[in-house]
């Protein structure tokens, strides 16, 4: 099976291309709609985006800080589940875009290693009227880059997949088109790294967030990125228009 | 970020540990890190009476599809003349004999987790993640990743993570700045992504060394399809050489 989605892939990859804008398409879907889609009340799903126990002290008391606010101030606790596929039930991409391979062993990046503390640990919180989100971040030591901290393209990887939840949610940003991160200090392996992340604009059909990593006392800053996402329309699965 | 546990030139490590681990500790390092440097191949512990043999992940394995074997063995051939080399690449960083390194740099508190630890990009079984090997060229100044993506590191539905993408552009150009000039940490990396990448296809990312401004190294590189028709992504990238009076502990 892997070998056969080998071999798909290697005659797809190089026609793999973007469809084409169509001017007319309308980003209609308001943010409250995206929102309630992508946090199903009930779902059989399992949400990895939950305390277990090689959470630090730290996050453990800043979700429940945080998840008291989504009782009152506006505040969206976000799922997170082994594949995107997940996150966008009865969706799905433009017509165009051909998936490779089998979508049974599909696992999104961030949740490739399962065993909890061991890899990503993290949860994010969006905010829908002021289009912001806060990821609190536990890397653990399968995240390694130099030892003891957190190898640099893992903490790109949570600012891209906190960038993605919240370019879609506030305006069906769908691919990255730009990643710009300026790394300040290491993070220890085990410790918490809180990402904030602000939409500065809508334009052009590209959304534009900023973000800055901290400690959760905002004395260290890990890094600060900024990232620009391509806005683009899921299409319903029962679309006539579909392959 | 690339802390090169497997690029680092042997004279850059051998000098940041004299300065800053000075004495005996400091020649027994620099007598393992010459043997090592004379294999190519697993590497193994010099100062313990039991071999621990740690599998090199840069050779091929069942899960490697015929593109990444291809570019494999063409690249090996090219290695005869000694102008390529390929770069070994292992799991751990160094064995359990090394504590009193880690303790320089560690806040001891975070050293007891390092047994359990492992280098992120090797994180994975084989062929869910990331399956790479990477050869690199010192007059050219340049690393070739040859990287296979699993479907472990899904973004969009059937399509690779941008994140997944900006991990191995971050650690192969920072083998080509540790290749040029020791030990050196990611300052700034830029990524523009052009077209996304299918899941379990293979890609090359070519990386640059463009040019040293005292302690900076700005390295470029791009990721290509193997038949080079189709650019995916591209990147700059800024790296530190580290400072070897300083440890890696936070800054204020």
């Amino acid at each position: 099976m892997m070998r056969r989605s080998f071999q798909v892939a290697a005659r797809l990859g190089h026609r793999c291309i973007l469809p084409r804008l169509d001017p007319a398409a309308a980003f209609g879907s308001s943010t409250d709609s995206l929102v309630s889609r992508f946090c199903p009340v009930k779902t059989d799903l399992k949400d990895y985006a939950l305390p277990n126990a090689s959470w630090c002290p730290d996050m453990l008391s800043l979700y429940q800080e945080f998840l008291e606010k989504t009782k009152s101030d506006g505040w969206v606790k976000l799922p997170s589940f082994q594949s995107n596929r997940d996150h966008i039930q009865g969706l799905k991409l433009p017509s165009g875009l051909v998936a490779a391979s089998d979508k049974s062993d599909w696992r999104i990046f961030t949740r490739c290693i399962q065993v909890e503390g061991q890899g990503y640990e993290y949860v994010i919180f969006f905010h829908p009227f002021k289009k912001k989100s806060v990821c609190l971040f536990q890397p653990g030591p399968y995240l390694e880059g130099p030892p003891g901290f957190a190898h640099g393209g893992s903490l790109a990887a949570m600012m891209d997949e906190t960038f993605s939840k919240t370019a879609y949610l506030a305006g069906e940003g769908l691919f990255t088109l730009n990643l710009n991160i300026r790394f300040k200090n290491l993070i220890p392996v085990g410790s918490l790294a809180v990402l904030n992340v602000q939409v500065e604009k809508i334009e052009d059909q590209k959304l534009y967030m900023s973000c800055i990593a901290q400690s959760r006392d905002q004395e260290t800053v890990y890094a600060k990125s900024s990232g620009v996402f391509l806005q683009w329309q899921l299409e319903e699965e029962s679309s006539p228009w579909s392959l | 970020m690339r802390f090169c546990r497997d690029s680092v030139p042997e004279p850059a490590v051998r000098a940041v540990v004299t300065l800053v681990w000075p004495g005996r500790c400091a020649q027994l390092l620099s007598v393992w890190l010459r043997r090592r440097s004379r294999r190519c191949g697993p590497l193994t512990r010099s100062f313990s009476s039991e071999k621990v043999i740690q599998k090199d992940c840069a050779l091929p394995n069942p899960s490697w599809s015929k593109d990444l074997r291809l570019l494999f063995d063409r690249f090996m051939k090219k290695c005869e003349d000694g102008s390529w080399k390929r770069l070994p690449s292992y799991k751990q960083f160094f064995s359990k004999n090394f504590q009193g390194f880690q303790t320089l740099y560690l806040d001891p508190s975070l050293v007891k987790g390092e047994e359990r630890a492992q280098l992120f990009t090797r994180s994975f079984e084989d062929g869910l993640g990331f399956e790479y090997v990477m050869f690199y060229n010192d007059a050219e100044k340049r690393v070739l990743c040859f990287l296979q993506v699993g479907p472990h590191l899904q973004g969009a539905p059937g399509f690779v993570h941008g994140g997944a993408i900006a991990t191995m552009m971050d650690s192969t150009t920072g083998t080509c700045a540790c290749r040029a000039g020791g030990i050196a940490m990611t300052a700034n990396l830029n990524i523009n992504f052009k077209r996304p990448i299918p899941l379990c296809s293979v890609v090359v990312i070519d990386s640059q060394l463009d040019k040293v401004e005292g302690r900076k190294l700005f390295v470029s590189c791009n990721v290509r399809s193997v038949d080079e028709k189709t650019l995916h992504s591209e990147a700059s990238a800024l790296f530190i050489k580290l400072d070897p009076d300083k440890s890696l502990r936070k800054k204020s």
